[in-house]
């Protein structure tokens, strides 16, 4: 092995407890200092479990089967001590920044793994100040982490990671929260990191700025690497490899005449006096999808919850349905507007697909017949799935599901918080196709993302909000490049939208 | 209860003194049931968060202990006889149960003493956690020889206490987006927990492996750790325990006495 080889698995296969199935099989990668290496793949390909063995956490703390030969520098995991050990040379971000903040303010966070180095107190501050700087969450020093939002506590959870100036760096999903702004300074910090030596595996389910930066992309499928090159080789060979991603996308004629389904008219929202939503006007018309856009922070959730009545404004008003949404009860609201979270896991409790269904069905139309059910599980593609306890299905047929119970109560408007986050380009591209159908059945879909390529290309209309104000309310029409489009004719993550181009 | 920013007289104290009044307060309640004095005490907190502009914090732990003592005064009335009887929850007119349940001084007395000890410890327990920043907790803990785990245990439950509301308050949401609707009488109630229970049982669950693993790439586990800001004892430290120890003397000697 290579002195400046980094990380190292050699014919690593791996089956989860209680599976029979490997989760990964026959892996063989080296990650050298310096060198920064992008995993992509759909979902469910084995991206994150490859980060959890390339990182010994699968041999130190999950049991299951694991064979052949993972090392950290040189030396086999299994001659490390526990994770405490290595963790003095690698450093991990998981995909869920909430469960990795433990302090209660932002600076503590990123200064507690600082405070176990045994370095100088002059040195780290001056660590401490150039990670924050970094990743720009200087201003959020004082902020406790639960009070931040998604892409904010990504941001801190990378940076009490960076902290720690480990030789290598394993990034799970680092950037799916993260605007266009916050990931380019995450691309930066990584490439300087990496030129003064740092290993870097970055794992991720789109292609995008990241990718960009990396000196290798791997591509991985069903457990199995299966692309493995520099990122321009593994793109010019998918390229070659894939159906021409040229679109057809159908306009659908909007009535222009239709009165509008949501009417805002000078919404104010404030929380603790500070004003998330600063005055907006905005109107929805049935059968059309409009994506509302901004970055992390912009007030888009807080505009979302004002049409079901989670939130109820400060000033201004809301009419949905010719209800006024300052005032109409929730569940009144509900039979109109269905919100789809961004992560199905906050509903999701039944025993049965069908189960969790009829809950909002039941609660809406009681005694309603099964056919509804059944009708809304076949639009997302779930019906054979019927009797699957929830909880196990994929992250895409989660989400599926999430929409399935929003459909069969029938509402006239849509609303999906970022209906693609987690998703890869197939999953996401079903869901976009599902919501295309809705539209032509004449709901209208209000998507919020931060995803701007998502907005761009599956939108009939962008509504770009900025410091809570709208600051774009247009039309848009592209030639496609919609995921939904790109991952119909082919299996493997397109490489559409991104900020890549092959060399 | 959690950490909260600010510049008061009480957060400029050294973390130990604060942990020894803490502890002072916890002492002198347990020490004694008499409400007079329990009552002094109760007071002698309060009046150290006046003085510190945290009473307001303080106040939210009213609607929790007004709670408790309710109960509180329901269970020591429906199983303590002592003392003078004041009255009768089932008056003696009526025939074969008249006369049942009396309701005696000896328990009001009980249920006043046992809620104002508790008000004491919660305040001055919330004062401290308030007004100290985790990570120079467990630095003190560290230092006083706690073992890591038990420090970790202890900020892991402040921490997680907001998180595990703020995600209660999520998945209500996402329920009721969909016209949840909590039902009525006991077994409603009963049933109308499910969606809520069982979506933040799981995903708590499905964060505590990240959060051990994170704990542990720390270096928590290292034992060795050098604290960002030393924080030493300063003059108000100094006389702030003086007076406690003045209070505390004086406190037991009305007991003795």
């Amino acid at each position: 092995m290579s002195p400046e080889t980094a990380l190292s698995l050699k014919d690593v296969s791996y089956t989860y407890p209680g599976s029979e199935t490997p989760a990964l099989k026959r892996i063989n990668l080296t990650v050298a200092k310096g060198e920064i290496v992008f995993v992509t793949g759909p979902t469910g390909a084995g991206k994150t479990t490859l980060a959890l063995a390339a990182s010994g956490i699968l041999y130190h703390d999950y049991g299951g089967t694991l064979k052949g030969q993972v090392s950290i520098l040189g030396r086999n995991v299994r001659d490390y001590r526990d994770m405490s050990e290595i963790g003095r040379h690698l450093g991990v971000v998981f995909d869920d920044a909430d469960a990795q903040l433990i302090f209660t303010t932002v600076e503590e966070e990123v200064a507690s793994g600082l405070e176990n180095l045994g370095l100088s107190r002059d040195e780290m501050r001056r660590r401490l100040q150039e990670v924050m700087e970094s990743t720009g969450i200087t201003a959020l020093a004082d902020r406790a982490p639960h009070t931040l939002s998604g892409g904010q506590k990504q941001r801190v959870a990378i940076a009490a990671t960076l902290a720690l100036g480990t030789e290598i760096l394993i990034l799970d999903e680092p950037t799916a929260e993260l605007d266009t702004e916050a990931t380019a300074a995450v691309s930066t910090v990584l490439q300087r990191l990496a030129r003064e030596g740092t290993a870097v595996l970055v794992v991720e389910q789109k292609i995008g700025e990241l990718a960009a930066i990396a000196d290798r992309m791997i591509i991985i499928e069903d457990g199995t690497i299966v692309a493995d090159g520099t990122p321009g080789q593994v793109m010019r060979n998918e390229r070659a490899s894939s159906t021409p991603l040229t679109g057809n996308r159908r306009m659908i004629p909007r009535c222009s005449d239709a009165s509008p389904i949501i009417s805002v008219h000078g919404l104010v929202h404030r929380y603790d006096g500070i004003e998330a939503v600063a005055g907006i006007d905005f109107e929805v018309s049935p059968g059309e999808i409009v994506a509302v856009v901004g970055e992390n922070g912009s007030g888009k959730t807080t505009l979302i919850k004002h049409f079901n009545g989670l939130l109820r404004p400060t000033d201004g008003s809301v009419i949905v349905a010719g209800l006024d949404a300052a005032t109409t009860p929730i569940s009144e609201l509900a039979r109109h507007v269905g919100l789809v979270f961004q992560n199905p896991d906050t509903m999701l409790f039944a025993d049965t697909v069908e189960e969790e269904v009829a809950f909002g069905l039941e609660n809406i139309y009681p005694g309603a017949s099964g056919e509804r059910i059944e009708a809304a599980l076949h639009e997302v593609g779930l019906l054979h799935r019927r009797t699957v306890y929830p909880r196990s299905l994929s992250r895409g047929e989660r989400q599926r599901l999430a929409i399935a119970c929003v459909i069969a109560m029938k509402p006239d408007v849509i609303v999906l918080d970022e209906p693609t986050t987690g998703l890869d380009a197939r999953e996401s591209g079903r869901v976009m196709e599902i919501l295309e159908r809705l539209r032509e059945e004449g709901h209208a879909i209000v998507m919020v993302t931060h995803d701007m390529r998502v907005g761009a290309t599956c939108a009939d209309r962008i509504v770009r909000l900025k410091q809570g104000k709208i600051v774009q309310d247009g039309e848009t029409y592209q030639e496609d490049t919609c995921p939904r489009l790109c991952s119909m004719s082919h299996g493997r993550a397109p490489f559409t939208g991104s900020t890549l181009s092959p060399n | 209860m959690q950490y909260v920013t600010r510049e008061s007289a009480f957060h400029r104290l050294h973390p130990l003194t604060k942990l020894i009044f803490a502890i002072v307060v916890v002492a002198l309640a347990v020490l004694t049931a008499d409400t007079m004095m329990l009552t002094v005490l109760a007071a002698g907190v309060v009046a150290v968060a006046i003085a510190s502009g945290l009473a307001r914090d303080l106040l939210r732990q009213v609607p929790l202990l007004i709670s408790l003592a309710v109960s509180l005064l329901i269970l020591t009335v429906l199983t303590i006889r002592s003392g003078e009887t004041l009255c009768y929850l089932i008056p003696p007119s009526v025939p074969v149960i008249g006369g049942a349940l009396p309701v005696t001084v000896g328990a009001i007395d009980l249920a006043v003493a046992m809620s104002l000890r508790f008000a004491a410890m919660l305040f001055a327990f919330q004062l401290l956690v308030i007004s100290t920043q985790p990570r120079d907790l467990v630095h003190l803990l560290d230092r006083l020889r706690m073992p890591v785990d038990y420090t970790l245990m202890f900020l892991i439950a402040l921490r997680f206490i907001p998180s595990l509301q703020l995600e209660a308050k999520r998945i209500h949401e996402a329920q009721l987006a969909r016209a949840y609707n909590p039902g009525k009488g006991v077994a409603g109630k009963v049933r109308g927990l499910f969606p809520i229970i069982i979506p933040l049982v799981s995903n708590t669950l499905g964060k505590a492996t990240v959060l051990g693993l994170t704990i542990d790439l720390r270096g928590y586990r290292s034992g060795k750790r050098t604290p960002m800001r030393e924080l030493s004892p300063g003059r108000a430290d100094y006389a702030g325990i003086c007076c406690m120890g003045a209070a505390a003397v004086g406190y037991l000697a009305v007991l003795i006495v």
